[in-house]
């Protein structure tokens, strides 16, 4: 019996041995218009919060960079590629070119369902929630035929990228870029490859993992439910990226129509198959890509995407039913 | 008769296994133990959360308990105007442009959390015994 308490004593400092690590969270606003959550364990507080400062840095960083609506003074960003749109070729950081060369992969791969080139339309969509949410009475749909006009200058291909002289150009002046779909996702990807392990990084519910915790357990990610209440899901994630397509957070109503803010490049409306889509992937980029793709898609065009990328997805029905692709089930806790 | 005479001859056995006080005691344990697991594990895994954070700016600057009937506001560069009602919760107005915080309706459980950027405010539903590290949605 003596000999058996010592054993297990034994055991216990054992296993205290060398996992003093602690959590830490910190939360940050200025970055990509929602709200950022990095959550760590680290030796103390104060290894952590230089980790943590790193990645809002860059992410910061990242922001501007990709802003649209934004100019910074002594910073060329996308929304002076945009500006610049017809008139020349505009030198950009090597972070916006490997975007943009993403945005183009992106293109090809999703049969243009996802398409940073459809800028003029989104900005009519922006305009009209913006007014809506602003003054309710003066709520007004964009107009059918601007949106056809705009739906013209969508092509991807007049985005010219010159990868030895470093410069992005738009050849149509009447094409913009929107990165919206896929930003947040290619530049948590970039962030979180450069920060510790037993990191978990979420930018508005785009959620990247930098490895289990330090006790092998993996990260608990809770999936919203569209219509409010308990979460639908909870999912475990070590080292893997969790993001979700809604259309329940950002819209405005008219005469008691939702219009949320994903278009469906076909319609030139809100994309109407699903309320939402999550999508687990090993890069943050693609699973943000992804998300946006199935969620203008039906389920079986949605599923060759997946397969293509080796990614899985639940989507959640009109009418609430949750469809899971077939290898997703491996991500649910319990 | 008596009953004890009519016991087979190894009657001396059977009356070693009969439960003796020791025994229902051991029997009393085990069933308590498992009760208050089974408690506990309810407890654990329905549990509610029982506080509403609000942080503004990445200050703590309000706890409410979140069984309770109250309503209140947040000032910043918007006004949130926050219900807490039994069990739940919802920012029911404001006049920040985006509307996301309202739209988000009514949240219960632990882990949830409503987040008005614009004015900077995040409500955050703590305690109960959920173990949730982030949110995607």
């Amino acid at each position: 019996m003596k000999r058996l308490l010592w054993l297990v004593g034994a055991l216990l400092l054992l296993s205290g041995c060398g996992t003093e690590m602690q959590r830490y969270e910190a939360t940050y606003w200025d970055v990509f218009d929602t709200v950022t959550t990095v959550t760590g364990y680290a030796a103390g507080q104060a290894e952590f919060d230089a980790a943590a400062r790193e990645i809002h840095d860059a992410l910061l960083e990242y922001h501007r960079l990709y802003n649209i609506y934004e100019s910074y003074d002594g910073l060329r960003n996308l929304k002076t590629v945009n500006d610049q749109a017809g008139i020349g070729p505009v030198p950009v950081d090597t972070r916006i070119l490997s975007l943009l060369q993403f945005a183009q992969t992106a293109w090809t791969e999703t049969g243009g369902r996802v398409n940073a080139a459809m800028g003029s339309v989104l900005a009519l969509w922006h305009d009209a929630r913006e007014q809506a949410l602003e003054d309710p009475d003066r709520a007004a749909l964009p107009d059918r035929s601007a949106l056809e006009a705009a739906a013209l200058h969508t092509d991807l291909s007049a985005l010219e990228l010159d990868l030895e002289a470093g410069t992005a150009f738009l050849t149509d002046p009447d094409t913009a870029l929107d990165v919206g779909a896929l930003a947040k996702g290619y530049a948590v990807e970039q962030v979180a490859a450069a920060a510790p392990d037993h990191f978990l990084i979420s930018v508005g519910g785009n959620v990247c993992a930098t490895g289990p915790k330090p006790d092998g357990t993996p990260w608990t990610v809770a999936v919203e439910n569209p219509d409010g209440g308990d979460f639908l899901k909870l999912l475990y994630a070590e080292d893997r990226s969790v993001v979700t397509s809604g259309d329940y957070q950002r819209y405005f109503e008219l005469d008691g129509v939702r219009y949320h803010h994903i278009i469906d490049p076909d319609t030139l409306e809100p994309a109407a198959y699903w309320r939402s889509v999550t999508v687990v992937a090993e890069s943050s980029a693609a699973a943000d890509c992804l998300s946006t793709a199935l969620f203008t898609l039906p389920q079986a065009e949605g599923q060759r995407l997946l397969d293509q990328w080796g990614a899985e997805a639940l989507w959640i029905g009109r009418d609430g039913a949750q469809v899971m692709s077939p290898g997703f089930s491996a991500y649910l806790a319990s | 008769m008596d009953k004890v005479r009519q016991q087979p001859p190894e009657s001396g056995r059977a009356e070693g296994l009969r439960p003796r006080w020791g025994d229902w005691l051991v029997a009393a344990v085990v069933v308590l133990v498992a009760a208050a697991s089974l408690a506990a594990w309810l407890c654990r895994d329905g549990g509610r959360p029982e506080t509403v954070q609000v942080w503004q700016n990445g200050v703590l600057i309000r706890e409410v308990p979140l069984w309770s009937d109250v309503t209140f506001t947040v000032e910043g560069a918007y006004t949130n105007t926050v219900q807490v009602s039994y069990g739940k919760v919802a920012v029911v107005e404001s006049d920040c442009p985006t509307q996301v915080c309202v739209h988000t309706g009514w949240q219960r459980y632990a882990g949830q959390t409503i987040v008005c950027l614009p004015n900077g405010v995040e409500l955050r539903l703590v305690g109960g015994g959920a173990e949730i590290d982030a949110v995607t949605g």
